[in-house]
C-alpha cells in the first residue's frame, strides 16, 4: 500500500525519496515511517533528494516535509526536485494492444533459466532468435535490428531496435537494457511503441507487463 | 602484397564514387601505387568523375570473358603517376559477374598495386556482393541522415558476416552551419550507433560538383575543405596518425550559442 505513496530509490546521484503529492501530508509521513521501519539498515545521517510530481505539494507542505525528514530521521535533504507531468509520461508506457499473434511454435524444450549469449551488436536487418530460453546481448540492438526470445531479453548496451520477449506467450518475461530507446517492444502478445524522439535517460530500464495489461517501463534497480 | 578496400554504403548517392576517385588520387599523390575498380556495372561513372571516359576501351567484363588481358584493360590516369582505373561495362548487368570473378581480379591487382579500391554500387544485392568479394577491408560512406545511417549499419553487418574486420567510416557532407545550429545529426550520434572507427569527415563542399563536372578529382584543388579532408583520409589509410579536426559542433562557444538558441 505505502509503496504508492512513497518510494526510496538509489540513483546515480544518491538516494531519492519519491513522493506522491496527491496524498495528504499526514498520510505521507505515516508511509515514510512505515517505509523506514521496514528497512534493515539505519538511514540516519544519509543525504537524500525528494522527488515530487506536479501538481505538487504547496510550498508550505513541501517545507514541512523537508523539516520533518531532517528532524525526525536526521536526514540531509540535498534538494527537492519537481517533475512535470509531461516528463513522466514516457516512463509509464503507452497502452499495449492485443493485436499481434505469435506464429511461434509452442511446446518446445524451453528452459527460461538458460540464456543464449550473443557477443555482438545486432545491426539493422539482423535478427537474433532464441526460442529455447532467454537472451543476453553483449552489445547494442540498432534500429532495424530485432531480438526474439522465449524468455527474457537483457541488452548490455543500447536497445534501439525491436525486442520481443516471451515470444511463446510467457507474460512474466522482461526486457532490460542499459539504454532503452526502442522502436518497439513486445512481451507475449503485448506491444508497446514508445513515443518517437524519446531521449536516452542515462540509466538502465526494465519493461514488463503491468497489472493493467500494459507494458510498463521503469528504471531498473534490481529484479 | 597490396590491400583491397571496398568503398560502400548501402544507400545510393552518398558519395562512394566521389570518395573512391579522391582517395585513389590522393594515395597516388602521396606516392602510392593504386588501382581503382568501378564495380557499378551497368551504371559506370567512376571513369567520368576521373575524366577518363574517352580513354576506356576495355572493361572488367572483357577481362572476365577473356577478351583482353587485365593489364591492357587498365586505364592510366591523366594527371598522376601510378594510378590505374578498371572501368565497368555499361552493356552488362550486375549479375553477369560472379563474386569469384571479381575476387580473382582483385587478387591479381593487389600483387601489383599497394592499394586496390573498389567503388561499390548502392544496395545490398549481387552488385554489392561482387564489390565486396575480394575485399580485405572496407570503407563505409554515410551522410548524416537517418536512412543513410540505417543502411550503413545494415552493410556493416553484412561485411562482418563475410569476415571483414577493418571496417572504417567516412562521414560525408557534414555541414558545419547546420551542425552548429543543432539541425543535423552530429558525428557522435553517428558513431554511437555504427560503433566503428572514424576514418574522416568530409564537409559539404560545393567544389565537389564542380570537380565532378570537370572530370578532375577535388584533391587536385588544394586548399578546398573537401580536398584537405580527402588528403588527410589518404594519409590515415597509409598508417599516418593524423587527428580528425573537430567541426564546430564540439566547440565550447557554439555549444553555448546552441543552448541559448534552443531555449527560445
Ligand atoms: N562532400 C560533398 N559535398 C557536396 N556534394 C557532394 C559531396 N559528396 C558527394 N556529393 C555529390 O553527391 C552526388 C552523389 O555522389 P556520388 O556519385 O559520389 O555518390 P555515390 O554514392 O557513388 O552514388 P551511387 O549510389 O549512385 O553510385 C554527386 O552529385 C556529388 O557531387
Ligand atoms: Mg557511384
Amino acid at each position: 500500500m505505502d509503496s504508492s505513496i512513497v518510494k526510496l530509490r538509489g540513483y546515480k546521484d544518491g538516494l531519492h525519496l519519491i513522493v506522491n503529492p496527491k496524498i495528504s501530508l499526514s498520510e505521507i509521513e505515516l508511509a515514510i515511517q512505515e517505509l523506514f521501519a521496514k528497512m534493515n539498515q539505519p538511514i540516519t545521517g544519509t543525504s537524500i533528494q525528494i522527488d515530487l510530481r506536479a501538481p505538487t505539494l504547496n510550498p508550505e507542505d513541501s517545507k514541512h516535509l523537508e523539516t520533518h525528514l531532517t528532524e525526525t530521521y536526521n536526514l540531509v535533504v540535498n534538494s527537492v526536485n519537481i517533475f512535470e507531468e509531461s516528463a513522466e509520461t514516457p516512463i509509464l508506457a503507452a497502452p499495449a494492444t492485443h493485436s499481434i499473434a505469435t506464429d511461434l511454435a509452442q511446446g518446445q524444450n524451453i528452459d527460461f533459466d538458460n540464456a543464449q549469449v550473443v557477443r555482438q551488436t545486432i545491426r539493422s536487418g539482423q535478427t537474433t532468435r532464441c526460442l529455447s530460453g532467454s537472451v543476453i546481448i553483449y552489445g547494442d540492438v540498432n534500429p532495424g535490428g530485432e531480438v526474439i526470445s522465449a524468455g527474457d531479453i537483457v541488452v548490455l548496451g543500447a536497445l534501439r531496435g525491436t525486442a520481443h520477449a516471451g515470444a511463446n506467450g510467457r507474460l512474466s518475461s522482461v526486457i532490460v537494457a542499459m539504454e532503452l530507446v526502442p522502436l518497439q517492444l513486445q512481451i507475449g502478445t503485448y506491444v508497446n511503441r514508445p513515443p518517437t524522439g524519446q531521449k536516452q535517460r542515462g540509466y538502465p530500464e526494465i519493461a514488463r507487463v503491468g497489472a493493467e495489461d500494459i507494458i510498463i517501463v521503469e528504471e531498473f534497480i534490481k529484479f | 602484397m597490396g590491400k583491397v578496400i571496398v568503398i560502400t554504403s548501402g544507400k545510393g548517392g552518398v558519395g562512394k564514387t566521389t570518395s573512391t576517385a579522391n582517395i585513389g588520387t590522393a594515395l597516388a599523390l602521396i606516392g602510392k601505387t593504386v588501382a581503382i575498380i568501378d564495380a557499378d556495372v551497368g551504371l559506370r561513372n567512376l571513369d567520368v568523375v576521373m575524366g577518363l571516359e574517352s580513354r576506356v576501351v576495355f572493361t572488367s567484363m572483357d577481362v572476365i570473358d577473356k577478351r583482353c588481358e587485365l593489364e591492357k584493360a587498365l586505364v592510366k590516369d591523366r594527371r598522376v603517376e601510378d594510378l590505374m582505373l578498371l572501368a565497368a561495362s555499361q552493356r552488362n548487368r550486375k549479375d553477369d559477374i560472379k563474386p569469384e570473378q571479381m575476387k580473382d581480379i582483385c587478387e591479381r591487382l593487389k600483387e601489383e598495386y599497394e592499394y586496390v579500391l573498389v567503388d561499390s554500387p548502392a544496395g545490398i544485392e549481387q552488385g554489392f556482393h561482387n564489390a565486396a568479394a575480394g575485399a580485405d577491408e572496407a570503407i563505409i560512406i554515410t551522410t548524416p541522415d537517418v536512412s543513410a545511417i540505417r543502411d550503413a549499419d545494415r552493410i556493416i553487418g553484412l561485411l562482418q558476416n563475410q569476415g571483414i574486420d577493418g571496417i572504417n567510416l567516412i562521414l560525408n557532407r557534414l555541414s558545419p552551419t547546420l551542425v552548429r545550429k543543432g539541425n543535423m545529426i552530429s558525428k557522435n550520434d553517428v558513431l554511437d550507433i555504427l560503433n566503428i572507427d572514424l576514418l574522416g569527415i568530409v564537409p559539404e563542399d560545393t567544389g565537389v560538383i564542380a570537380s565532378t563536372n570537370r572530370g578532375v578529382p577535388l584533391v587536385h584543388n588544394e586548399g578546398s575543405p573537401g580536398a584537405d579532408a580527402y588528403m588527410r583520409i589518404a594519409r590515415r589509410i597509409t598508417g599516418q596518425n593524423i587527428p580528425i579536426p573537430e567541426m564546430r559542433e564540439d566547440n565550447f562557444f557554439s555549444q553555448i550559442i546552441n543552448w541559448f538558441s534552443r531555449k527560445n
